[in-house]
């Protein structure tokens, strides 16, 4: 047992040396690429929170995202904050309105806080184009621009992204170990015996959704730092949170790694294959999801944990079908 | 003052009450048997007792303190436990993380640490001969196995009043007699009051202390258990109005 | 003139009954939240555009073709794609639609671009008064066609054997199918009629609006919140819902401008679920 873990915390330690010297060894687009990337697994590594460990589905997580990005536009460009500033603000804000909202909102039941928090994603992206004189409105907002050479600015914010992402991978791992994610398990399972066994399910989901939110948050401002320029069109884009969703189920939700590895294999397929041809691409993203439900809803980590047999993939749809 | 006691407790579903005006009391270390017809209201006062739902009527105290209108959890925190009339595992779980659910959370799981609470639940794994099955899924286990591992977690949580709710049903004589067994263990050795909701007659003869009989949500009869089979109400109320003139008759 | 507004809510409203009795129908009997509804009502003006470009058949009379092209549409995904996962949670359902939808309106894009498509017959703008009033023949005609699609459903699911299997079905799967219902098939038929009613309702919408491929979203919102306010499965709640908020989303866009009507329309859906999670008129369809 000892031997295993060592070899896989050594297989770990290469593969995040092996991010640390990326920029390094390839040219600027695929630095550009692969911070992407990044972006897309943190994303999906913080909704694994809600969603993978509480089971609650936030379809609409990305408006944490959304937040994030304009608090931090917003802070930077009227106020003169530093964009690290802008960021953890963002992130902040983010949690906070998860609180809020979560109140009520974590209430209902599964297929219910999906469809909300889709409404509260429509809602807010709504205010944020209409409410013109404060954010902007369709226009966007234009951040200030960095202060420094443009490669060595991307380098940097890959390296900020590829932090974030090993900071979401922790708190996983640490909330999957601790009282809380055995809560939230609970809660995923069975919410009444839950509740009957001594774990007060408000509490615990609305601080995973805090978590979550806060996470998802920052990743919005230093995307918004990134691209310099925002709009309600691109980061509450419904897009990126279902696609987030299909990575984190492909992966396995639930599990720590499961949603990275899930965000890594779609996007890079994506942005390597497929990026020339849009509609072909959602209509694969499609395709995948309808494929995960139905073959391996339990993500790829289980399947092969399971041993993958085909005999047993047959027997299980056949078990499933109505 | 007893134990756990209710007064006027009743629970009414729009037209339908479920529980109408029941007084109960439960006595330190004692083992309640609650019985009755199907649709008689036991599940449904254990649901009272735990707050799974609101009283319409009447009150219900603990240990001197009134526990009515309390959150479940907040009653499991203070020492009442239960397990369910139809096992609710968590599917997604091993054994022994079911049972950790109740080490961690339950009275005094506070302030636990996983690898501590760990260990407590393996300690009630082996209380209800569990051992051999803690690291299986819960889908794999059998009902009788399943019915431990509910009362392996009731126990974790380190209550002072279990509620067992048909903690016999579905098993074979010879799990029946081991269930027996270790109810009376639990009583005995760990000091744990007792209410045991059961069908199975042999087992409320023989290990209740007092018997107390619901039917259509209201109390008919609390005695002995000796007594409470030579009670005329109890009679029609499981057997019919016609059988129980009959035998008076006869 | 607030008679008017009223009159024009009650035709939008028509059009929301319709749209929601089809999502309904299947959320009630199989708890399949089905988000490729609104993109199915697309599909539906899709069918309608093209027969009166190539043929020039007229749009109402189109309508039993995009009917039936819904229908298989439906059938087939039900049979070969959601018979495999309703018994799994009705999440699941919502998460494969969501998929379903990406691969349908992707489709559409594909073969009709993304282009504004709208369909103008020559009687299109024509309209008759009566007092003050204004009323378009073609929205009484609409009007008109839903009162009767969501009659014709009632009779079919009270009067025929079919209908009565899909509800006896929706209240106890496995005693139905203890009784010899044939389950997997009457799932895939009752979401092929749910389909042919969206079928039917985007031929009504082609005439009304213009759409593109992305027009779904925008539908399944409205479909959603009128199930959520006229409670589930219920044929009379979908009509409640529906045409309450036809209603007052026509006097609400009067006071208050377009612009934030569709917030309203979140807010309000949010609002219900958590105030009233069995809706206004009651609960599933028993």
């Amino acid at each position: 047992m000892q031997r295993k873990n060592t070899k896989w915390v050594m297989l770990g330690c290469l593969v995040v040396l092996g991010f640390v010297a990326l920029p390094f060894l390839i040219e600027g687009y695929w630095v550009r690429v692969t911070t992407s990337i990044l972006m897309y697994a943190i994303v999906t590594a913080a909704l694994n929170i809600i969603a993978g460990f509480a089971g609650y589905a936030a379809f609409g997580n990305i408006v944490f995202f959304g937040i994030g990005a304009y608090t931090t536009a917003m802070l930077m460009l009227r106020v003169g904050f530093p964009w690290w500033g802008g960021v953890i603000v963002g992130g902040l804000l983010a949690a906070i309105y998860a609180i809020l909202l979560g109140i009520p909102i974590l209430r209902l039941r599964g297929h219910y806080f999906a469809i909300a928090t889709l409404g509260i994603n429509r809602a807010t992206e709504q205010i944020a184009l209409d409410w013109g004189s404060f954010t902007g409105g369709g226009k966007g907002i234009t951040l200030p621009l960095p202060k420094m050479e443009i490669q060595q600015f991307y380098a940097m914010i890959y390296f900020i992204m590829f932090g974030l992402l090993l900071l979401t991978v922790l708190v996983n791992f640490m909330i999957s170990r601790s009282r809380l994610g055995y809560a939230l398990r609970a809660i995923r399972d069975n919410e009444d015996a839950a509740e009957a066994s001594g774990i007060f399910p408000a509490r615990c989901k609305i601080t995973a959704w805090a978590i979550s939110a806060f996470l998802t948050g920052l990743t919005g401002g230093v995307f918004a730092y990134w691209f310099s320029f925002i709009e309600p069109a691109t980061v509450f884009d419904i897009m990126i949170a279902v696609k987030a969703f299909v990575m984190m189920m492909l992966g396995g939700a639930g599990t720590v790694l499961g949603p990275v590895l899930g965000a890594f294999l779609i996007e890079l397929i994506s942005e390597t294959v497929w990026g020339k041809f849009l509609t072909l691409h959602m209509m694969i993203l499609g395709v995948i999801m309808v494929a995960v439900v139905i073959l391996i809803p339990k993500g790829m980590l289980d399947m092969f944990r399971r041993k993958f047999s085909l005999a047993g993939l047959w027997r299980n749809l056949k078990n499933q079908a109505v | 003052m007893a134990f756990i006691e209710g007064k006027t407790v009743s629970k009414a579903f729009g037209a339908l009450r479920a529980v109408d005006q029941v007084d109960f009391h439960v006595e330190s270390n004692e083992i309640l048997g609650l019985i009755g017809p199907n649709g008689a209201g036991k599940t449904t006062l254990v649901n009272l007792i735990t707050g799974v739902y609101p009283l319409t009527e009447g009150e219900i105290t603990f240990k001197g303190e009134r526990i009515t209108g309390l959150r479940p959890a907040r009653i499991s925190h203070l020492g009442i436990a239960r397990t369910f009339q139809i096992v609710k595992p968590f599917p997604g779980m091993t054994v022994r993380e079911n049972v950790v659910i109740g080490a961690l959370f339950g009275k005094n799981g506070a302030g636990r640490s996983t690898r501590v609470a760990f260990q407590e639940a393996d300690r009630w794994i082996d209380y209800v001969h569990l051992h051999d099955h803690r690291y299986a899924s819960v889908d794999q286990i059998n009902i009788s196995d399943r019915k431990r591992m509910d009362l392996a977690k009731a126990l974790a949580m380190g209550p002072e009043l279990l509620m067992l709710d048909e903690v016999m049903a579905g098993l074979n004589t010879k799990d029946i007699e081991e269930m027996m067994a270790l109810v009376r263990r639990i009583n005995e050795e760990l000091k744990i009051t007792l209410l045991v909701i059961e069908h199975v007659m042999k087992a409320v003869m023989s290990i209740c202390h007092r018997v107390m009989v619901l039917h259509h949500g209201r109390k008919i009869a609390d005695a002995p258990p000796g007594e409470i089979v030579k009670d005329d109400r109890v009679i029609e109320a499981y057997l019919g109005e016609r059988y129980a003139k009959a035998r008076r008759a006869s | 003139m607030f008679l008017q507004v009223l009159l024009n809510g009650l035709f939008l409203g028509a059009i929301y009954v319709n749209i929601a009795v089809g999502f309904s129908l299947a959320w009630g009997v199989m708890d399949v939240i089905n988000v490729t509804h609104g993109t199915m009502i697309v599909i539906g003006a899709y069918v309608t555009f093209f027969l009166f470009k190539t043929v020039g058949l007229d749009p109402f009379l189109s309508i039993p073709a995009s009917m039936a092209v819904l229908f298989c549409i439906g059938y087939i995904s039900q049979k070969y794609l959601l018979n495999f996962v309703v018994k799994i949670g009705i999440f699941m359902s919502l998460v494969l639609t969501f998929g379903l939808d990406l691969v349908f309106i992707n489709s559409v894009l594909f073969i009709f671009t993304g282009d504004y498509r709208s369909v103008t017959p020559a009687y299109s703008g024509t309209f008759f008064e009566v007092g003050k009033m204004t009323i378009p023949y073609v929205r009484l005609a609409t009007l008109v066609i839903c009162i009767v699609l969501t009659g014709l459903l009632q009779l079919f699911m009270t009067r025929t054997r079919t209908g009565q299997a899909i509800r006896a079905t929706s209240q106890n799967r496995q005693a139905a199918e203890m009784i010899g219902v044939n389950v997997a098939r009457i799932y895939s038929i009752t979401l092929g009629i749910s389909a042919a009613l969206a079928g039917a309702c985007g031929s009504l919408i082609s005439i009304v609006q213009s759409f593109t491929p992305f027009e779904g979203g925008f539908f399944i919102m409205k479909a959603f919140i009128i199930c959520v306010l006229g409670g589930l499965g219920n044929i009379s709640g979908a009509v409640v819902g529906g045409l309450l908020l036809g209603i007052v989303e026509t006097m609400g866009a009067r006071a208050l401008g377009t612009g934030f009507q569709e917030a309203i329309s979140a807010i309000i859906m949010i609002l219900v679920l958590i105030f009233l999670p069995k809706g206004i008129v009651g609960s599933k369809y028993k």
